[in-house]
């Protein structure tokens, strides 16, 4: 043993309590962590895991569903948008059945003829096939085809 | 020889193809039949969430099992996994406002509580939630035990991401490039684009990783010369 070393102070000191205030920091961020995750999971998928619900299903559950609001998915029939002073009004469609649909508010910019949307509303009645909306979103497939636009159009109207 | 050589080219490597893709993606491209020239944030968009939830994700779980393993733990594996959340919090973080960004003008709404989109924003909240569980101890071995664990239990909710489009409607669409059928719904010069942009996303990833993983590597060789100026300025002072 050195000089320098024999002259300090050796004597045992308590060490600081890190274990402990770290276990109570770990427990305060888990905390927090699971308020967050459950504030995020509250703000829907508590409700339902499923965003909407298909015409299929809403057909078939008409009864209770009644005049509630909820979400409905389905495609855009052609040649039957017609655009009101609040908003457009169209049938979709999904399987072999069909639902007219009033909305109200200005329609996402790719809304169009056979694109899937879903609306939010409720039936105007529990045997009505009329759908009052007051949000329509646009629910775009996966598929990304390229538009060729200067390409020439077949005589059926066709671009290849 | 290999390894140097890699390490040299990475830099180069991830700038070119981000720039690449940028070009091709921008100008070369076309617009798409039905979103026009919004398709071109879909190489942008699926890049980074393919980093996000993936591949910096995945390595700092697969950094955290091999760090609990006894056989192969050791510091640098904690950094791995330390320096991937980091870099998986960024990419996650910027996955959900391109998707905002993209869903404004075709959803019709910046945000949509969906399974898809719910989920990731939870992985945020766990990658966030990873970050400041390492701070919250003074103990960096049980720091890094702690966190590796938390890692692996939070990697629960990447398959859920994943497969949250097939198993619930959500208003996010399905798989594009990895889905069910194992068909590719993209055309042409589009699909090598989109390729291209989760190739330089994962360049850029590696990227970050490195230079993130060398900074630790400086902060704790900051953090032993003070300590060890600390005890050498103690020792001094026992003197007089």
């Amino acid at each position: 043993m050195s000089d320098a070393e024999g002259s300090l102070d050796l004597s045992p000191v308590a060490a600081p309590p890190t274990k402990r205030r770290g276990k109570w920091r770990s427990i305060g961020v888990l905390v927090v962590l699971a308020l967050a995750v459950l504030a995020l999971l509250s703000q829907g998928l508590l409700h339902s895991l499923n965003y909407f619900e298909t015409i299929d299903q809403a057909m078939n559950s008409r009864a209770k569903l009644g005049t509630q609001t909820f979400r409905l998915e389905g495609i855009v029939k052609p040649h039957t948008i017609q655009r009101t002073s609040k908003g457009a009004s169209f049938w979709i469609t999904g399987g072999d059945k069909k639902v007219f649909v009033s909305a109200t508010g200005s329609p996402p910019q790719l809304f169009q003829a056979n694109i899937p949307v879903v609306v939010e509303g409720h039936f105007t009645s529990e045997t009505s096939d009329k759908f009052v909306a007051t949000q329509i979103l646009v629910k775009h497939t996966a598929s990304y085809i390229a538009a060729h636009p200067k390409r020439v159009k077949a005589p059926n109207g066709s671009v290849r | 020889m290999i390894i140097k050589l890699s390490q040299r080219l990475l830099g180069p490597v991830t700038l070119v193809s981000l720039a690449l893709t940028l070009w091709l993606g921008l100008w070369v491209t076309p617009p798409d039949k039905v979103q026009g020239n919004l398709v071109r944030l879909l190489y942008v968009h699926p890049g980074i969430a393919w980093v996000a939830l993936y591949v910096s994700f995945g390595t700092s779980v697969i950094a955290s099992c091999l760090y609990l393993w006894k056989r192969t733990r050791s510091v640098v594996m904690d950094r791995v996994a330390h320096c991937a959340m980091e870099v998986s919090a960024i990419f996650l973080a910027l996955t959900l406002v391109t998707g905002s960004i993209w869903g404004r003008p075709t959803w019709g709404v910046w945000w949509a509580w969906d399974a898809r989109l719910t989920s990731t924003a939870i992985l945020l909240v766990f990658a966030l939630g990873y970050l400041a569980l390492r701070r919250a101890n003074d103990d960096p071995e049980l720091c890094a035990r702690r966190s590796a664990v938390f890692a692996i239990i939070a990697a629960i909710n990447v398959p859920i991401d994943h497969f949250s489009v097939d198993w619930w409607h959500t208003l996010h669409q399905g798989a594009t490039v990895f889905n069910e059928d194992g068909n590719f719904l993209v055309h042409g010069s589009m699909l090598w684009t989109l390729f291209l942009s989760l190739f330089a996303f994962t360049m850029l990833f590696f990227w970050l990783l490195r230079e993130r993983y060398r900074l630790e590597v400086r902060r704790d060789a900051a953090y032993a010369a003070t300590l060890d100026e600390a005890l050498d300025q103690r020792r001094r002072e026992g003197v007089h």
